[in-house]
């Protein structure tokens, strides 16, 4: 999940909610699926995302699903990684299925730091506490509520409505099932778009349970893409009482003064000219024009320069704006009293959409602007995604809810400047979108850290509004 | 031993015939080979190795040739019982001198069966040469001291001054027990002397070993090294996620430290010794640097020949403090912002300058209060170089020309360090003796199949008695 870096500096929207929908009798169905799924405990260290699949997969075919519309996956090498899709057929032949994903793992909870048992769902002052009460497990049970409610209610749908419960989006290098399945069952999984996680809604610092609003609705829209280089300097050393001009340290640290004193061009796509347009109300003064500036005016002109320049003292909008790359890490040298044979160091860029790994790393070779030095690109963790398009097709009808749900609140793309899985979607072809729906307070409800949180009103709102979304498209 | 960094500016070239060594070994000689044999092939490394066992078979040795057990005092401090060392006192009869100080470290550099050619602790002599670890650095001075002082006790000599030697363990290595400093800590009185000879000075040759038609062609007597102390750089940073990089940064301001570090030049300083090192070795280098090395000794601040000199990498390190990066660490998961970053600065003192005084003036170049420079332990002292005392150079001169017709004798300074910089803080001037000679390939000391002339050692022991005699009789 990365909605922590979603809603970067923004809050001033009043808007007015509407009172929460009168009782459905599907909501205590809903509330044990999502019980349920919170309570197994889907850690990388002692869970089980199988596990969970399986009792997913129990919903669904007590709701009518066939044996052969489920499909449970798991390599033998990670027989605890699984997950599973699933399919409710549509009618039509022309249009594509749209796809609904959401990871079932959970960061790591230990019992020993939290206040309550982490893997046991508490409803509390209008909370629901518990590791993955939010993320990413109250997606993943309303999109199986959903899928089960969609085909108990034999609801009709031109497009195929597709699930699919993956694993491994918490953690780094382990087994990771979207991954798996856009490289292993592409077929299976083939949709026009997917709706994932990323997007949501922000509150005014106060749970609606306690008086707070709702000022903002997201839809993330693409995503940058994370990759390591290695910048290395290599030197034939020599005994350090008689230090020569030539020092890999030293060049190092010269190159490295380089990439500091360097700004990629501030660029915009879509997502995030929409995104500087309509929060741009959001910020009084010289923020919001420039906001507006950058979002309206030709890159290059005096007017969009002197924008940046504005919007780059913050450094979530600095980074919104362009490709990014620090210098994380540094090593060197091999003894104190010998002069370095190699100083190296890890830069890190955040890539703007539609460049390629190569790309940078040449970028990186002449900021460094020093022909001894080397740039190696590190063995990609995620592939670049394809930015997915503004496509109206898939905006609209979430403006249409958001008025609808929340009124006054505007829907903002947003690009991520961290990652998700949508990433490997994207890169096989299926755009992803993050879905809004679902709200959080600024203080992100302990998401990957402890006493992790999300509001009753939330989830339940969230499952309506989504429901809804789903049929938007599908029917 | 700090040889190896000594001569690099040689190229003195005076031609000098070999001295002549008897094909037969005499009874003398014998004696000495197995003093010798004794001590290298005894480990003394400090992973496995027994300095404290060195010590005891040098100190039957002596007592073998006369000397009584209480003139043999052997040390060791509780918690390093492996790292002990001697001291041996052959009195001499004036009341008005003071005593001469002989010291070697009889500890060595690890050296692994596997990596060498044969038992690095089994003494072999093939073509002309001893090899094993140890041969030259510096079982040869510490062999060469325990054979003159048995002797001297063997043939009842009757020194003026009082001879003492000191064995010690701990030279090769930083931060464990040091013998030398320990005895000036805690046996100052025991080894007090005028002054002390010591590793560091010596002979090279032309290439060639003496034995297959080589010259020796210039010997050095050190007096002065420089000091050392690392410094750590530290800058820290509230960091977060790489993402969204913010301006501060712990990476860039350290790098910004290190730059200006590189481009900042200590300036340019001369003791006694490398004033006259530089004439001396400038006159028979010749040539533009040769001519500039003179320049500069007698106009320190003459840019033009500071430039020409500049450019050979051991005058520069010979003129002046050096401060350089080392090693560099930094931040702690690649997508993650760097909480941390850290350098180690390697810093070669001048004589005369004190270590604190050294870090203040990195963090004025620095001129970053958020760089913190912090001084890592162990802390050396950094005495003023001894005094070039013609009562320790010219006897040392004139044996050089008895011994190496046409070779000068130059004082050196070190740009490494030995044990001296321990003694001569304590007030014992100490100096790097002439005599034994290596090969401009520095003979494997501290690498791989160390090795020594049977020629140089065999002459070197010659040279040393007598130097020893004409300071003590």
């Amino acid at each position: 999940m990365i909605a922590r870096i979603l809603a970067g500096a923004a809050l001033a929207v009043i808007a007015t909610q509407t009172a929460l929908a009168a009782e459905d009798p599907s909501e205590a169905a809903f509330r044990a699926t999502y019980k349920e799924l919170v309570e197994t405990n889907t850690a990388v260290s002692n869970g089980s995302c199988t596990l969970a699949a399986q009792r997913m997969g129990a919903h669904l075919k007590a709701a009518g699903f066939a044996d052969d519309q489920i499909t449970y996956f798991a390599t033998p090498e990670h027989p605890r990684d699984g997950g599973l899709v699933a399919i409710l057929p549509g009618t039509s032949t022309t249009e594509k299925p749209i796809l609904l994903i959401a990871h079932l793992d959970v960061v790591e909870a230990k019992r020993a730091d939290w206040t309550r048992d982490p893997f046991k769902l508490v409803e509390e002052n209008g909370y629901f506490w518990a590791r993955g009460s939010f993320d990413d497990k109250s997606m993943a049970a309303i999109w199986t509520d959903s899928m089960a409610r969609l085909k108990a209610a034999h609801v009709k749908l031109r497009r195929t409505v597709k699930l699919a419960l993956t694993c491994g989006e918490e953690t780094s290098g382990a087994f990771n099932g979207a991954e798996w399945l856009a490289k292993n069952k592409r077929e299976l999984i083939d949709a026009e778009f997917a709706l994932n996680e990323g997007g949501g809604g922000r509150t005014d610092g106060k749970g609606v349970v306690d008086g707070g609003k709702v000022v903002v609705m997201s839809v993330q829209v693409g995503e940058k893409a994370s990759q390591d280089y290695r910048v290395e300097a290599r030197n034939v050393g020599g005994h350090s009482s008689i230090p020569i001009k030539d020092n890999a340290i030293y060049e190092l640290s010269a190159a490295l003064l380089h990439l500091r004193d360097f700004d990629f061009p501030a660029e915009l796509n879509d997502t995030t000219r929409a995104f500087f347009a309509r929060r741009s109300d959001a910020f009084p003064g010289a923020t919001g024009a420039a906001m507006k500036t950058v979002a309206t005016a030709a890159p290059g002109t005096d007017a969009f320069k002197q924008a940046v320049a504005t919007l780059d003292q913050d450094r979530g909008f600095h980074s919104t704006l362009r490709t990014t790359c620090v210098a994380t890490m540094l090593d060197g040298g091999h003894a104190t009293n010998a002069l370095p044979q190699r100083a190296g160091a890890i830069v890190n860029c955040r890539i703007f959409p539609g460049h390629s790994f190569e790309e940078i790393r040449t970028a990186l070779v002449q900021v460094l602007a020093d022909p001894k030095l080397t740039v190696t690109t590190a063995e990609p963790d995620q592939p670049i995604g394809k930015a997915p398009p503004l496509d109206p097709k898939v905006v609209h009808p979430m403006e249409a809810l958001t008025a609808k749900y929340f009124p006054g609140v505007p829907l903002v793309p947003t690009m991520s400047t961290g990652a998700t899985d949508g990433i490997y979607l994207e890169a096989s072809g299926i755009p992803t979108y993050g879905v809004p729906g679902i709200w959080a307070n600024p203080d992100f409800n302990g998401i990957h850290g402890l006493n992790e949180h999300l509001e009753v009103a939330s989830l339940l709102k969230g499952r309506a509004f989504l429901y809804e979304l789903i049929q938007a498209y599908a029917k | 031993m700090i040889r190896s960094v000594l001569f690099a500016a040689f190229a003195v070239v005076i031609a000098s015939p070999a001295l002549a060594v008897p094909d037969a070994i005499s009874p003398d000689e014998a004696a000495f080979r197995t003093t010798y044999r004794t001590l290298v092939e005894t480990d003394t490394t400090l992973a496995h190795g027994d300095c404290t066992l060195a010590a005891a078979r040098m100190a039957d040795t002596l007592r073998a040739a006369g000397f009584s057990d209480d003139r043999l005092i052997a040390y060791a401090a509780p918690d390093h019982p492996r790292e002990g060392g001697l001291v041996a006192i052959l009195p001499g009869h004036s009341t008005t001198l003071k005593p001469l100080l002989l010291v070697a470290h009889i500890d060595v550099v690890e050296a692994r069966r596997e990596d060498w050619p044969r038992d690095p602790f089994t003494l072999t002599e093939t073509n002309g040469y001893f090899h094993a670890r140890g041969a030259f650095d510096d079982k040869a001075h510490a062999a060469i001291f325990v054979d003159a002082l048995a002797n001297l006790s063997r043939t009842h000599a009757k020194p003026k001054r009082t001879i003492k030697l000191a064995l010690t363990c701990g030279e090769e290595t930083n931060g464990a027990f040091n013998g030398a400093q320990w005895l000036a800590a805690n046996q100052r009185d025991l080894i007090d002397a005028a002054f002390a000879l010591n590793e560091g000075g010596g002979g090279r040759t032309n290439g060639k070993p003496i034995s297959t038609g080589g010259k020796v062609i210039a010997q050095t007597i050190q007096v002065g090294e420089k000091t050392f102390a690392n410094f750590v750089l530290e800058t820290r940073n509230r960091g977060g996620h790489s993402s969204a990089p913010r301006p501060d940064n712990a990476i860039y301001q350290l790098a910004h430290a290190l730059d200006r570090i590189e481009a900042y030049t200590f300036p340019v300083e001369f003791t006694p010794t490398t004033s006259v090192y530089f004439h001396d070795v400038g006159t028979a280098r010749g040539g533009p640097i040769g001519a500039a090395m003179i320049a500069l000794a007698a106009d320190p601040t003459d840019k033009a020949a500071l430039w020409q000199v500049d450019t050979d990498a051991f005058l520069h390190s010979n003129i002046r403090t050096t401060c350089v990066a080392t090693m560099l660490d930094a931040g702690h998961a690649p997508n993650a912002l760097p909480q941390r970053a850290r350098a180690t600065v390697n810093c070669r003192i001048f004589p005369g300058h004190a270590v604190d005084a050294i870090g203040h003036e990195l963090e004025r170049v620095i001129g970053d209060p958020e760089v913190s420079v912090t001084a890592l332990s162990p802390l050396r002292p950094a005495p003023p170089p001894p005094p070039l005392d013609p009562m320790v150079l010219d006897p040392a001169r004139k044996l050089v020309a008895k011994y190496w017709p046409g070779v000068t004798l130059v004082p050196s300074m070190a740009n490494g360090y030995t044990d001296a910089t321990f003694l001569t803080a304590a007030g014992i001037p100490t100096y790097g003796a002439p005599g034994l000679w290596g090969d401009p390939d520095g003979n494997g000391v501290h690498g791989l199949d160390e090795r020594i002339e049977v020629k140089s050692l065999l002459t070197g022991r010659l040279f040393l008695d007598d130097l020893i005699r004409a300071y003590a009789f």
